[in-house]
C-alpha cells in the first residue's frame, strides 16, 4: 500500500489522539506520514493517493479555522485518483442537531475536486438528530464521540482501519 | 467554501481585500478602547463589543447601499455601521453622547449607531423590534416601487420576541424585499440559546413561511458572509420577496460593560471563541495566500492607530448637548389651520352623525393627498369598512394599495406604520390601532417606541402617523369593549392626544391631524357614532387646531371640564341645573389632551370659581388628576371650592349592564357632583 498522508490540527487535544491511535492502527501495513493542517502546503496534501483526514465540528455545525483556511487551496486542486478517508470528532449528545457536520462539509469539498471518499461507516449505535455526514444509513467517514462513548473509540477505530486497508490502494 | 463564489481570499482584488482589512481592524480599536471611555468616567457607558461578529457586520456594511437601501442595525453592529461608511469621529461622538452625534446629538443610548441622512435608522433598544420597521419601510418601497432593499440586524436571542414574528409574518405574507440578519453568538446576555428556543438555529423555526429563503453562514468569515449576503439581496430582487440569513458569530467578550461572563463560561469556552477571532483568522488569510505580508498589514495597523487617536481628539474636543435642548424636538410643529383659527364655525344646515363626519374627512383628505394610507384590522373588505364602518368605501375609491387590512398584530399595525412613514416626510398614515382601544396594549411597545423617534433623533425622523381607536364604553361592551386608554397614553411625550364628542370636531381634528407631522393619537368614543346628540352641521373644509378647548355652553357659576362620551352628559347636568336650580355652570370641551388648553381651563376657573373634571376614564390616575393638579397650582386662588373629579370607578367595566351604569360616569353622577360643588 502507497503511504497515507494523515491530515489534522496539530493544536487539537483529542482529534490528535485519534490520529496517533489511526497511525499506530495502519503501522505495518502502510508507511504513514502525519501533518499539521494549520501549516500544510497544497503540494504536501497533493503529494499522496492515500489521505486520512481529521476534523472536529465546530460551534453549530463548521469546519474549525485550521481547515477553513486550506479550503481556498483544496478548491483549486484536482483530486481525482486520490482516495481519502475522513474521521471526525462530534457530541451527539450536546449538539445532536449537528453531528459530525465538519466531517461531512469536508467530504464534500474534497469530492467536490474529485476526490474518491473512502471509509465510510455504519451509522448504527449513535444517537443524533441530523448530521451532514449522513449518507443513507452511513456516514461518509469515522464517527468518534469522546463526550458520550469514548469507552467505543478504540474498537472503532480498529475496524475502521481494517476497512481502510481494504479500501486503501 | 468560496468555489465559485464572487469573493475569495485568491480572487478578491488587492483593494478590496485592504478596505476590508482597514475596516476591521479600525473597528476593533475602536471596539476595544470603548471600555476605556467608562473606566475614566468620559461616557460610553453602555458598550457592547462586536467582537467575534466582524465577518457579518463588515458584510452587512458593504452591502449597504445609501441611495437605495434602509439599513436598521442593533447595538452591537458597531462594525455594520463603520463598514457603512461611518467614520471613526461619528463612532466616538456617539459612543461619548456628544452633541455632534449624528444618530440625534447624544440622546439615545451609546452603542445605538445611526445616520438618519444616510438611511442608517436610528433604532429602539428594546431589541428586534426594529424589524417592524424594516418591513413597514419596504413596505413603501415596494409601494413606490423604488430599488433597494430593507436591512433588519439583531441578535439571535431577540427573535425571541413576538414582533420579530410579526414581522416576519407580514413580510412573507406581503413579498416585502426584507433581509433579515440574526448574529448569532449563542447568548442573550448570559442567558444560553437553549434557553430561548428549542432549535439550535433559530431561523429555522420559520422554514414552514411561504415566500421566504433562509440562508445559514459564517458570520466569523468575511467571504462566506459577504457571498452570503450577496446572495440574499440577489435572491430578495429577483424572487422579490424576504430573506433571512443566519450568521453565526462568537462572543469574544461580555455581553456589555455590565456584564461579566466569567461567571457563566469556562476557560475552556472563553479560549475557545477566541481561537476564532475572525479578524485574526482574515489577517492569517491574507498572509497565508501571499495577499500581503506581515509587514504591510502592521503598516496598516500602525495608520489605523494613528486614525483612532486622531477621532479621539476630536471627540473630547467636540461639545455637549445644552440642558436648555431638552425641550427641542418633543413633537413637531402641527398644521395650523388658518381659517378656522380656533377651531369653531357657523355652518348651519341638516346635521352629520359622527361617523359620518370622519368618513367624509378621511376621504376628503385621501383625495387631497396621495401620499395617504389607511390599515387596520377589518378596514377594508368587500363592503365592510371598520368595525363600525368609519372606513367604508374608502377601498372602492382609492384602492387596495393604500386602504388595506392587517393581520390581528397590533403591534405589527403599529411598528410598520413607524417603519413606512420613514420612507419620506410627504407621507402620512392613518391606522386603525386595534379593532377596539382596548386592544391597543399588544401595541403599546411600537407605541411608545414611536413617542420616542422625533427626540431621540433630534428632529431628523417624524413619524407621521394617526392612530385611530374605537374608544369607551355605554355600548353594554364588557372589560374589553369599553376601555377608555387616555389616562395610560397621555403619560408620554412626543404623542399628540384628541377626543372629540361631536361630529364636527371629529372632522376638524382629523383633518388637521392628516395634514400635521408627528404622531397623533385620535380617540373616538364609539357610542357617538351615529347618536344623534353628537350630530352637526360640518362645513366641508373645517379644521380645528390642537390645543383649543371649545366652550359648549357658557355657563358663571360652576366650570365643568370634560371630553369624549361624558361632554353630551355634562351638558345634560348643565341644563338641568339652569332649569332647577337656577345656577349657570359653563361646559368646556377639552377635544385635545395633549397639547392641553389649559389657558381655556384657567380663564374658565377665573370667571366661576368652582371646578368639576369629569371624564369617562377611572378617576383614580385618570387624566383629571392632571389637570386637577395644574388648576391647583396655578389658579389656587380663585377656587371657591375643591376641584372635584367624576369618571369611572377603580374597577374593570362590568358586562352586565347594571354593572357598567354602576362603574361608568352618567348624569346623574355629573349632577350629585356638581350640586355638592355649587354648595360651597
Amino acid at each position: 500500500m502507497k503511504k497515507i498522508g494523515i491530515v489534522y490540527s496539530f493544536n487539537t487535544n483529542k482529534t490528535s489522539k485519534i490520529a496517533k491511535r489511526i497511525a499506530d492502527a495502519v503501522e505495518g501495513t502502510a508507511k504513514v506520514e502525519m501533518i499539521n493542517v494549520e501549516e500544510i502546503t497544497a503540494e504536501q496534501f497533493q503529494k499522496f493517493d492515500n489521505l486520512i483526514c481529521g476534523t472536529a465540528t465546530w460551534f453549530d455545525g463548521e469546519l474549525p479555522n485550521h481547515w477553513d483556511e486550506f479550503v481556498p487551496d483544496i478548491e483549486d486542486m484536482d483530486l481525482k485518483g486520490k482516495n481519502i478517508a475522513i474521521f471526525g470528532l462530534g457530541d451527539q449528545k450536546g449538539y445532536p442537531e449537528n453531528f459530525l457536520d465538519g466531517m461531512g462539509i469536508l467530504a464534500e469539498i474534497l469530492e467536490a475536486q474529485g476526490a474518491r471518499i473512502v471509509g465510510f461507516t455504519s451509522n448504527e449505535g449513535y444517537n443524533y438528530e441530523s448530521s451532514r455526514a449522513e449518507k443513507g444509513d452511513q456516514f461518509c467517514g469515522l464517527g468518534i464521540d469522546y463526550e458520550s462513548q469514548g469507552s467505543k473509540n478504540k474498537e472503532r477505530v480498529n475496524a475502521w482501519v481494517k476497512k481502510l486497508k481494504m479500501e486503501f490502494k | 467554501m468560496t468555489k465559485d463564489k464572487k469573493y475569495s481570499i485568491k480572487s478578491t482584488g488587492k483593494e478590496t481585500l485592504e478596505k476590508w482589512f482597514r475596516l476591521m481592524t479600525v473597528g476593533r480599536l475602536l471596539d476595544d478602547r470603548a471600555p476605556n471611555y467608562l473606566k475614566q468616567a468620559i461616557g460610553w457607558s453602555y458598550h457592547a463589543p462586536y467582537a467575534g461578529h466582524d465577518g457579518i457586520q463588515l458584510a452587512i456594511g458593504q452591502l449597504f447601499n445609501r441611495e437605495t437601501d434602509h439599513l436598521f442595525p442593533y447595538y452591537r453592529d458597531m462594525l455594520t455601521a463603520i463598514s457603512s461608511g461611518l467614520s471613526p469621529e461619528e463612532v466616538i461622538y456617539n459612543g461619548i453622547s456628544k452633541d455632534i452625534d449624528v444618530a440625534g446629538g447624544g440622546r439615545h443610548m451609546s452603542n445605538h449607531f445611526a445616520k438618519p441622512e444616510w438611511n442608517i435608522h436610528n433604532v429602539s433598544s428594546s431589541t428586534g423590534n426594529h424589524t417592524l420597521h424594516a418591513v413597514g419601510v419596504a413596505r413603501a418601497m415596494k409601494k413606490y416601487k423604488t430599488p433597494g432593499i430593507a436591512i433588519s440586524s439583531q441578535g439571535e436571542s431577540s427573535v425571541s420576541e413576538g414582533y420579530v414574528y410579526e414581522a416576519i409574518n407580514g413580510a412573507s405574507n406581503e413579498k416585502l424585499p426584507v433581509l433579515f440578519v440574526f448574529q448569532d453568538n449563542g447568548y442573550g446576555i448570559s442567558v444560553p440559546k437553549k434557553d430561548q428556543t428549542a432549535r439550535r438555529k433559530v431561523a429555522d423555526n420559520f422554514t414552514g413561511f411561504k415566500n421566504l429563503r433562509i440562508i445559514h453562514c459564517n458570520g466569523k468569515d468575511v467571504f462566506d458572509s459577504m457571498n452570503t449576503l450577496e446572495e440574499a439581496r440577489r435572491h430578495i430582487e429577483e424572487n422579490e420577496e424576504p430573506v433571512i440569513v443566519q450568521a453565526n458569530c462568537v462572543r469574544i467578550h461580555s455581553h456589555s460593560n455590565s456584564d461579566a461572563h466569567d461567571l457563566y463560561r469556562d476557560d475552556f469556552e472563553l479560549n475557545y471563541v477566541k481561537d476564532y477571532d475572525p479578524l485574526a483568522k482574515y489577517r492569517r488569510l491574507l498572509i497565508r495566500y501571499k495577499r500581503f505580508s506581515d509587514e504591510e498589514l502592521i503598516a496598516i495597523e500602525e495608520e489605523m492607530k494613528q486614525e483612532v487617536k486622531k477621532a479621539h481628539k476630536a471627540g473630547m474636543a467636540a461639545p455637549d448637548p445644552s440642558p436648555d435642548s431638552i425641550h427641542d424636538f418633543v413633537i413637531p410643529e402641527p398644521y395650523i389651520p388658518e381659517k378656522y383659527t380656533d377651531g369653531t364655525h357657523n355652518q348651519k344646515g341638516d346635521a352629520k352623525k359622527f361617523i359620518v363626519g370622519l368618513n367624509e374627512t378621511l376621504k376628503a383628505e385621501f383625495r387631497h393627498n396621495p401620499d395617504t394610507y389607511i390599515w387596520g384590522q377589518d378596514v377594508a373588505y368587500k363592503e365592510k369598512g371598520g368595525i363600525f364602518n368609519v372606513t367604508k368605501g374608502m377601498q372602492q375609491e382609492f384602492g387596495i394599495e393604500r386602504v388595506f387590512n392587517a393581520p390581528i398584530a397590533e403591534d405589527f399595525i403599529m411598528g410598520t406604520a413607524n417603519g413606512m412613514s420613514r420612507f419620506n416626510d410627504k407621507i402620512r398614515i392613518v391606522i386603525e390601532g386595534a379593532e377596539f382601544a382596548d386592544y391597543f396594549w399588544p401595541a403599546m411597545e411600537a407605541f411608545v417606541e414611536t413617542t420616542h423617534e422625533y427626540w431621540r433623533t433630534k428632529g431628523q425622523f417624524s413619524p407621521n402617523i394617526t392612530i385611530r381607536l374605537a374608544s369607551g364604553g355605554y355600548i353594554g361592551g364588557g372589560l374589553y369593549h369599553s376601555q377608555s386608554i387616555e389616562g395610560s397614553i397621555t403619560t408620554f411625550p412626543g404623542v399628540r392626544v384628541v377626543y372629540p364628542s361631536f361630529a364636527d370636531d371629529a372632522a376638524g381634528l382629523m383633518r388637521t391631524c392628516m395634514r400635521s407631522r408627528g404622531l397623533n393619537f385620535y380617540m373616538e368614543p364609539k357610542a357617538l357614532y351615529n347618536s344623534p346628540k353628537a350630530a352637526t352641521p360640518i362645513p366641508d373644509d373645517f379644521e380645528v387646531p390642537f390645543g383649543k378647548a371649545r366652550i359648549r355652553r357658557e355657563g358663571e357659576d360652576l366650570t365643568i371640564v370634560t371630553y369624549g362620551n361624558t361632554t353630551h352628559m355634562c351638558l345634560e347636568a348643565a341644563g338641568k341645573i339652569s332649569e332647577e336650580d337656577g345656577a349657570t355652570v359653563e361646559v368646556l370641551d377639552l377635544r385635545s389632551l395633549i397639547p392641553l388648553d389649559m389657558d381655556a381651563v384657567l380663564t374658565s376657573v377665573k370667571k366661576t370659581g368652582k371646578i368639576l373634571v369629569v371624564h369617562e376614564d377611572k378617576v383614580f390616575s385618570g387624566f383629571g388628576g392632571e389637570i386637577a393638579a395644574q388648576i391647583t397650582d396655578q389658579a389656587f386662588e380663585y377656587l371657591d371650592g375643591p376641584v372635584k373629579r367624576v369618571g369611572s370607578t377603580f374597577t374593570p367595566v362590568g358586562f352586565n349592564r347594571i354593572l357598567e351604569g354602576a362603574i361608568l360616569p352618567n348624569t346623574e353622577k355629573i349632577l350629585t357632583a356638581a350640586r355638592d360643588l355649587l354648595e360651597y
